[in-house]
Formats: structure tokens, C-alpha cells, sequence
């Protein structure tokens, strides 16, 4: 029983650390962006003030049920992929709800969320919103290809489906995965690009094309969930490409500078980069980053 | 060389179009024929067809007031000569009545709705939506001259009293915003 | 204890401190203002800095800035945005026009004081306004949020049926959905 009571405890402080750190990164991002174009910039803490505002909206207007859901589904996908990537190697503070097989459970719920959100987009009515579906399922079917790729040549390599078992081998042989595998770790890290959308991958919200696409009818308190859920899966997906080529970490403070360290590949090629169309973003992740991630399981079979 | 051909263009047209006035003292590539309503369609066919006069650049409309009359003016332009051509009729203003012409050139469409919407023209066989520009207009055309635009915009909106004096104010604005006003910006008071 | 005045009171302190930094803007566009939205958002200028920020679309956004001249045609479509905006909003009347109608002051189809129409915060004046003067209108309406005396909305809210009456003079033909929010 206790144990139960401080697992709820330590999954409340998990949610906390992930969403300060995730909306940091946010913050950091918008001003990484404003120095890069000679800019003065917010502050590094204006995500929050956002979110408080945005949370302190007087009235809130939904299309309906699955419009009212859908940033709740949302925030269920990013809970449950936080709760189930170890935050640190060794720790009794972060809950550690992974079991055998949980990488292939993680493939299915990160799609989860954004399919829920599609639901409620569609009741919205508003053409934009069904556009930005379109394009996010059409751009989620690109980069679920060599993500795919490369965690199923993980799971062929070390005859594991668990990513405390990919920690394991890392803390065992030495080596994090990222040199022992590089195949898949090039394969991975290009389909993040696609994971946070930013740019050249920005089509699905794009702001001045359409107008923010799914969530063009979500404002105040929805928006806020979708904003405080979106920074938890910013650090719930950072802290898993940390676990799962960066060897883990074994304290916050490496865990941070590992995932800021990754953060920054998608964020600096977004500064150089216009925006793709759907068609061109589809092709570039069919290129390389798959090509890549055959690479990986060649790799897994024969060595 | 262009005067050779202009003349050769006014032949042409005088040939077929008896009723065809033309204006020929421009020392550029221009020329101006003043027609009856009825040979506008031929002309314009004939000029397009025929003559190479394949670009509509302008379709307009003027209102002379005093004569009572209306003008529709057709600008067309030939690539290979380089020779734009005026094609102007007068239409009665009381009763302005044209037919429509965006068989010969599709964009005229366009320009029958305007004449429609802002001069009055009744454009016979048009398929257009009602309204072009303006919307749940209920007033006369709003581009004829005897429509007093001042008289109805004060008639229709509001308008915001002025001040009487016209006194220099930033002095006051700046003691109000706690702001003060820069020397190099001090000279040019009033 | 939580209803209590002085409680409210810090409540209201911090969440007007929130939306004093951070003022998520609709540009309506219409108008020959919109030029000067890009050099005050941008690295000029750079309004980013004070949390001023662009917004997609009208549920997300907080400020209307309404850059320029309305036609009766365009003001339909302004009230419409407006009304979809979630509360608090606030409105700038930015340029000359729709002070006083501007330059356009006799044209047959362009409104002249819009506050009859929409409930205003803060007007910038000029013809164009540079970019520092719309920054200083945003510092106005900071002021005015801080000080808690931006309640356009609410005034719109209270004053429904006047609006209505001055909206419905101009727009005959009335096909809008009901504002009840």
C-alpha cells in the first residue's frame, strides 16, 4: 500500500519536473530563435506566463464532445509515455512503470494521442483543422517508418523490448548505443525532426498557411492543456532517446544537459530551414533517415 | 514607320465599320475609335480575331454628367504591333443598357459586375452573383457623379467632432504619459 | 476565505500581471496598416520582448488590432472576429481611420468611429503610425490591464443591445450567430 501511495507521489513529481523542464525548453527555444535573428528576445520564462494566461482565461468554447476530449487524450499520451520511460538509472523518487514489451506499447501510444486529437479537430468544422489532420497523419506515416526501424533493430540486436533492458546492456558493456548502433541512432534522431515539428516539418500548424492548423478553434484553458501536454512529451521523448542511445542519466542535472544537447538538433536545423510541403517532407523522411534505418537492421542481423 | 501602320489600321477599320469616328493626332501608340453601341461586339471580335488586338488591357466606364451620357471604354493592345487601341461608345445614362461581351475575352466578366455595381449598367445575358464588391448595398450607384458621397457618409455613419482650436497638445499628451519631449523634436512646435 | 476581497485581489494582481506580459495579437489586415505589423514584430523592433506575440486565429488571441480602415463589408467580418475571441479581449484602433475616419472621412462605405461598433481599448493615431508608436499602444493597454481598466469585453457584454442597434444600422442584412458567451 505504501509503496502504491509513494509511486503516485513520485508520478505527481515526475509530471512537475517534466513540465517545468518542458516548458523551459520552451521558453529557451523562443529565445535561442529571437538571438539567432538578432533579437532581444522573451524571457526565457515567457512559456509560463503564457500558460498561466492562457489558463486564467474567463471563458472557454467547445464543438462538442470529442472537441471538449481531445486535448485530454492529448495529455493521457504524454502522461502515460512519461510514466513508462525510467527518468533516471537510479532512483527511487521517478516511478519506473516499464515492464517486458513496453517499447512496442510505446510505439502504439504515441500515435495514440495524435489520433484523438484528430477526432476532435474533425468536429471543429473548421476546414483548416481538417486540412492539418490530413497532414499530420500523412507526416506521422513518414516518420513512423525509420523510428520504427530503428527501435525494432534495437530490439533485434540485444533481444530485448524493454528500455530498462537497453540500459541495462548500455551499463553493461559500457558503450551507449548511440556508438554501438549509429545506424539507428542517425535513423532516430531524423525522425525526431518529425516528432517535433518544428521547422521544415512545421506543415501540420503552420501558423500563416493554416492558421495553426488542428488546434485553430482550441483557445484558453484547452489550449493550455495542449500546451502543458506538449512540453511533457517534449521532455518525455527527450528523456527516451536519452535512455535509449545516451546510456540514461544519473542524476537531473546530466539528464538535462543530455536531453538540452539533443533538443538542440531539431531546433537549430529549424532556424536554417523554410517549411517543407507534405509531399517533400513524406519523401525526405522515405529517404535518408529509412535508408539509414535499414541500415540499422542489417546491422542487428549480421553483427 | 508606326505612322504608316496606324494609318493602315484606320483604313482597315473605317472599311468595315462605317460608323467608326476616329482619333488619329497622338504622337505614340495609341489610336481611338468612338463607335455606336450596336458594332461594339463586332469591332471588338473583329480587332481580336482578325487585327491581333489579342489583349483586353482596360474596360471602363466614365459618366459625363452634363451630356447625360455614359462612356464604356475598351483598351485592347497588339503584341506584335505594339499599338494600343481605344474603343469607346456612349450609352444613355437614364437607361444604360449593353450587352455582354465576356465571350470574347472571359476577364470582362469581371469588369460587366463593376459596371453593373458602380455605374448602374444593366449588362444583358450576364451570369454573375449579384453582388460584386459591395455588400447589402441599398443606395444608388455609388460612382455616378450626382451621388454625393459626403452627403452619405454623413447620413450613414458617425462622425467623430473635431476640436474647434487647433491647439499644439503634445505638452499636455506628454505631461499625462510621463514622457518627455526630445530638444531636437521641440522646434517644430506650432 | 478564498472568496475572500483581499485574497481576490492578490488573484487578480497576478493573473492581470500574466496577461499584461503576455498579449497574444489578431492582426486584421484590411487596412494599408498592416504593413507596419512585420518591422514592429520582427528584429527592429521586435515585440516579441514584451510578450507581445502573434496569434493564428481568433480563439487563441487576446488583442484584436484592427490596423487600418473598415469598410461595412469588413466590419461584419470584425465583429464576427470578435465575437469568437475568447474573454478577456481587448481591441486597438490603430491609424487615423478608425478614429475619425481618416483620409476616407466622405467615402460611402467606410465606417468612421469605431467605437460605436466595437468596444475600444486603446487607439494609436497617425497615418501610418511608425512602429514605436504601436509599441507604445501596446504599453498603454499594459497599463490599462494592470491597472485592471481594460474591460472592453465586459462592456460590450453590458452594453450589448446598443452595439447591436449601431451594428444593425450600417449591416442590413443581419445573418450572424448569437453572442451568448
Amino acid at each position: 500500500m505504501e509503496k502504491v501511495l509513494l509511486d503516485i507521489l513520485g508520478a505527481i513529481v515526475t509530471f512537475l519536473v517534466a513540465f517545468v523542464v518542458g516548458m523551459t525548453y520552451g521558453g529557451l527555444n523562443r529565445k535561442i530563435t529571437a538571438r539567432v535573428q538578432n533579437r532581444k528576445g522573451p524571457p526565457w520564462y515567457q512559456n509560463f506566463i503564457d500558460a498561466y494566461k492562457l489558463s486564467s482565461k474567463k471563458s472557454a468554447i467547445h464543438h462538442g464532445v470529442m472537441h471538449h476530449l481531445g486535448p485530454a487524450f492529448l495529455m493521457v499520451t504524454s502522461v502515460m509515455t512519461l510514466l513508462i520511460v525510467p527518468v533516471l538509472s537510479h532512483n527511487n523518487w521517478f516511478p519506473n512503470l516499464n515492464f517486458q514489451g513496453d517499447l512496442i506499447f510505446l510505439l502504439y501510444i504515441m500515435t495514440f494521442g495524435p489520433l484523438g486529437m484528430a477526432l476532435g479537430a474533425g468536429q471543429t468544422g473548421n476546414p483548416n483543422s481538417a486540412i492539418g489532420v490530413t497532414r499530420g497523419l500523412s507526416m506521422m506515416v513518414g516518420f513512423e517508418i525509420p523510428w520504427v526501424l530503428a527501435l525494432v533493430a534495437l530490439m533485434i540486436q540485444y533481444h530485448t523490448t524493454s528500455i530498462t533492458g537497453l540500459m541495462a546492456v548500455q551499463a553493461h558493456s559500457g558503450t551507449w548505443l548511440m556508438f554501438s548502433s549509429p545506424f539507428a541512432f542517425i535513423a532516430a534522431v531524423m525522425a525526431l525532426f518529425g516528432m517535433f515539428r518544428y521547422s521544415p516539418f512545421d506543415i501540420v500548424g503552420a501558423p500563416t498557411e493554416l492558421a495553426s492548423g488542428p488546434i485553430a478553434e482550441t483557445g484558453g484553458k484547452y489550449l493550455f492543456v495542449m500546451m502543458s501536454s506538449g512540453s511533457v512529451f517534449t521532455f518525455a521523448k527527450l528523456t527516451l532517446y536519452v535512455d535509449l542511445f545516451l546510456g540514461g542519466a544519473d542524476n537531473l542535472f546530466i539528464l538535462i544537459i543530455k536531453t538540452f544537447a539533443l533538443y538542440l538538433i531539431p531546433l537549430l536545423y529549424s532556424l536554417v530551414s523554410p517549411r517543407y510541403r507534405t509531399e517533400q517532407a513524406i519523401r525526405w523522411f522515405w529517404g535518408w533517415p529509412s535508408f539509414f534505418g535499414l541500415l540499422a537492421i542489417l546491422q542487428a542481423i549480421i553483427f | 514607320m508606326m505612322k504608316e501602320l496606324k494609318e493602315k489600321i484606320v483604313q482597315r477599320i473605317k472599311a468595315n465599320f462605317a460608323d467608326a469616328a476616329e482619333k488619329n493626332d497622338f504622337n505614340y501608340n495609341r489610336l481611338d475609335f468612338t463607335v455606336k453601341k450596336e458594332t461594339i461586339p463586332s469591332i471588338l471580335f473583329y480587332l481580336k480575331d482578325e487585327m491581333g488586338f489579342i489583349h483586353l488591357s482596360d474596360a471602363n466606364c466614365v459618366d459625363w454628367l452634363e451630356e447625360g451620357e455614359l462612356e464604356l471604354v475598351f483598351i485592347v493592345w497588339s503584341p506584335k504591333d505594339k499599338i494600343k487601341i481605344f474603343v469607346r461608345t456612349r450609352l444613355d445614362r437614364d437607361n444604360p443598357v449593353m450587352d455582354n461581351l465576356d465571350m470574347i475575352w472571359p476577364q470582362l466578366n469581371t469588369y460587366e459586375r463593376e459596371f453593373r455595381e458602380m455605374f448602374g449598367v444593366q449588362v444583358t445575358g450576364l451570369e454573375a452573383p449579384d453582388e460584386f464588391i459591395l455588400e447589402d448595398w441599398q443606395g444608388p450607384p455609388p460612382f455616378r457623379r450626382d451621388f454625393d458621397t459626403a452627403a452619405y457618409a454623413e447620413k450613414t455613419f458617425w462622425e467623430r467632432p473635431g476640436r474647434e482650436d487647433a491647439q499644439d497638445v503634445r505638452e499636455t499628451i506628454a505631461n499625462r504619459d510621463g514622457e518627455e519631449i526630445p530638444d531636437f523634436a521641440k522646434k517644430y512646435s506650432r | 476565505m478564498v472568496n475572500d476581497k483581499n485574497s481576490q485581489k492578490i488573484v487578480d494582481f497576478i493573473q492581470n500581471w500574466a496577461r499584461k506580459h503576455s498579449i497574444w495579437v489578431l492582426a486584421y489586415g484590411t487596412g494599408c496598416g498592416a504593413i507596419e505589423i512585420p518591422p514592429t514584430m520582427t528584429s527592429r523592433y521586435d515585440a516579441e520582448r514584451l510578450g507581445v506575440r502573434g496569434a493564428a486565429t481568433p480563439r487563441q488571441a487576446d488583442v484584436l488590432l484592427i490596423t487600418g480602415y473598415l469598410t461595412v463589408k469588413t466590419l461584419k467580418r470584425v465583429i464576427r472576429v470578435y465575437e469568437q475571441m475568447q474573454d478577456p479581449k481587448y481591441v486597438i484602433g490603430f491609424g487615423s481611420c478608425t478614429i475619425n475616419g481618416g483620409m476616407y472621412y466622405d467615402s460611402y462605405n467606410t465606417i468612421k468611429v469605431l467605437d460605436k461598433y466595437l468596444p475600444v481599448d486603446v487607439y494609436i493615431n497617425g497615418c501610418m503610425p511608425r512602429p514605436e508608436a504601436v509599441l507604445s499602444g501596446f504599453a498603454r493597454l499594459q497599463k490599462r490591464i494592470a491597472e485592471g481598466r481594460a474591460n472592453g469585453a465586459q462592456q460590450y457584454k453590458d452594453n450589448l443591445e446598443w452595439y447591436r442597434a449601431n451594428q444593425k444600422k450600417i449591416i442590413p442584412n443581419w445573418i450572424m450567430p448569437e453572442y451568448n458567451w
